[in-house]
């Protein structure tokens, strides 16, 4: 299987330029970056750990443009405990989720782990090791966002705080900012750094362990009270309803943009031409879109084996045929998961949460 | 004036107090108060297929029971499964419930004498549900007051902090409701 780019996620020079013109608040609220006086202020030295990129992500917002959109979720830091002495099982034990759960996937390192949205609703935050990598595996449900982070020698705890309606982390050994989504710290010492990702699969337990026996899955035995059965936001996802369903977000959007519906999945990805979103529904019924991102060309591509979508660079318009859930292509057959092609970090997101933070992203609906 | 207002409500809650009648309601109210309250906050559910029985996950109960989850809410120790009900036991939030409940009931039973004494004509009766309705609604999930995510309400700032003052609010509403009420009865009659 070939790396996604996980550590090397530059926006080209370009993209950031056109991206950089898109902070007009349609709703008259934020202005354009020049609106903002106070600058960055990022630490010439800063800690360790977490593990930052070079160079970082490039945002169509600064950070300071950020930190005032900041809102406070209306509770206390770590009044959301992550899970920081994770219990696991295998997918033989009694313990596992049903098989329409949806679940978090991790393969990193040979090492495949899962990790039940009904018990990560409750804690957004899971620290960790896979494939011995200290990780945490976030999720934000007001977002529907899952990412993974490498964590180096620190953890990760959830602030209180959100943007965009987004989680915002913080590290426990500097205590910098970092909103989930756009992996920046917003504030602290790390400010205007970027996190080292990995990929994280939106999925079922019934398809991640088909696809995966060997996996290790999240136990509710997580030392704390809480009812992982009952969603604490008055909603669910088998079937989708609820906040996960309709309505607005929780708060005010940096930038609203009302092309969908709020809550309208979208497989999302930072490619080195720019930020891109392709509806999942889309994507499910073409199975193979030729895609254009500022003057690159990509490739997305459906894997029905995990309901997930792939974003891959494709520099030299090779050409593919789906059939049957493989791909044909210079007469040889590969599963949608290993073309060999470089591809781009994705996750899935609620299009508010991904136009929030990338109002100028390319959209594929 | 203030020291005499404050007797007369001390006085009237010890006819409220000493009155079978009233003593029922109140004690009923406190208990359907407190259960309301429960539920409102999270603590607690219906839940089919729990069973019974008590189940403590927690290392240290005494150290994570003080750990607070929101503005006026702290962490569970355990769970305690009352086929269809689940209680996620708090023991601040249980005491904290039932000191609500308390000043609600009393507040109630005071409503109850004030309309059961003619003299009084029934004015000012429903003060005391009124304000026993704030608490209610001041239980937070996760990352958003749950009564603005069941009424689709987009949050602000503003708003979020008018939330958190929403128990100390209705405390002091409550609190204020027992010496407008206790003002209103002879507790000779």
């Amino acid at each position: 299987m070939p790396p996604e780019l996980t550590r090397r996620r530059a926006l080209a020079a370009g993209a950031v330029a056109a991206l950089a013109g898109c902070l007009d608040r349609q709703d008259g609220g934020l202005g354009s970056a020049d609106d903002v006086s106070e600058p960055d202020s990022r630490d010439e030295d800063p800690p360790e750990d977490p593990p930052t990129t070079e160079p970082p992500i490039e945002m169509a917002h600064s950070t300071a443009a950020l930190r005032q959109e900041v809102a406070n979720g209306g509770v206390p830091q770590d009044g959301i405990p992550s899970i920081d002495e994770p219990v696991y099982t295998d997918a033989g034990s009694d313990e596992t989720p049903a098989d329409e759960d949806i679940v978090f996937g991790v393969e990193l390192n040979g090492e495949t782990a899962a990790y039940p949205r009904k018990i990560l609703v409750y804690h957004e935050i899971v620290n960790t090791e896979i494939g011995g990598e200290p990780v945490s595996v976030t999720y934000c449900p007001l977002t529907g966002t899952a990412q993974g982070f490498y964590r180096g020698g620190t953890e990760f705890g959830v602030s209180g705080q959100l943007v965009n309606s987004n989680l915002i982390m913080y590290d426990r050994e500097a205590e910098s900012w970092w909103p989930q989504v756009p992996a920046v710290a917003i504030d602290g010492p790390h400010d205007g750094r970027s996190l080292q990702e990995f990929p994280v699969v939106w999925t079922t337990w019934e398809l991640w362990r088909d696809h995966h026996p060997e996996t290790q899955v999240l136990t509710d035995d997580t030392g704390y009270v809480r009812d992982y059965g009952n969603d604490p936001y008055s909603g669910s996802y088998n079937p989708t309803t609820g906040y996960y369903d309709d309505g607005g977000p929780m708060f005010a959007p940096v930038v609203s943009d009302d092309r969908h519906q709020a809550k309208t999945i979208f497989i999302c990805a930072r490619t080195p031409d720019g930020p891109l979103a392709i509806r999942k529904e889309l994507l499910r019924e073409q199975e193979l879109i030729d895609l254009s991102v500022g003057d690159g060309s990509y490739l997305g591509v459906y894997d029905p084996r995990l309901d997930t979508g792939y974003v891959y660079e494709n520099p030299d318009e090779r050409t593919f045929e789906y059939t049957d859930g493989e791909l044909r292509g210079d007469g040889t057959v590969h599963a949608p998961d290993e073309l060999p092609l470089d591809r781009s970090l994705r996750l899935d997101a609620m299009w508010f949460a991904w136009t929030g933070i990338y109002p100028g992203t390319e959209v594929y609906d | 004036m203030a020291l005499q207002r404050l007797s007369m409500t001390a006085g009237a809650i010890r006819a409220a107090l000493t009155r079978p009648r009233s003593l029922v309601v109140t004690l009923a109210v406190s208990v359907v108060y407190l259960f309301g309250y429960l539920y409102a906050i999270g603590d607690l559910s219906i839940r089919h297929g729990v069973g019974v029985g008590i189940d403590v996950p927690v290392e240290e109960p005494l150290t994570h029971m003080l750990t607070r989850t929101g503005p006026a809410s702290f962490e569970a120790i355990a769970f305690v499964d009352l086929e269809p009900f689940r209680l996620l036991f708090s023991p601040l939030n249980t005491l904290l419930g039932i000191g609500l409940a308390t000043l609600v009931g009393v507040n109630i039973a005071l409503s109850y004498l004030v309309i059961t004494q003619p003299r009084s004509c029934g004015i000012g009766a429903g003060s005391g549900v009124l304000a026993s309705i704030p608490a209610l609604l001041s239980g937070s999930a996760c990352c958003a007051p749950v009564v603005l995510i069941v009424l689709g309400i987009q949050a602000s700032g503003l708003l979020l902090t008018a939330m958190t003052w929403l128990l100390p609010i209705g405390i002091v509403l409550l609190v204020g409701s027992l010496v407008y009420l206790g003002g209103k009865i002879d507790p000779t009659l």
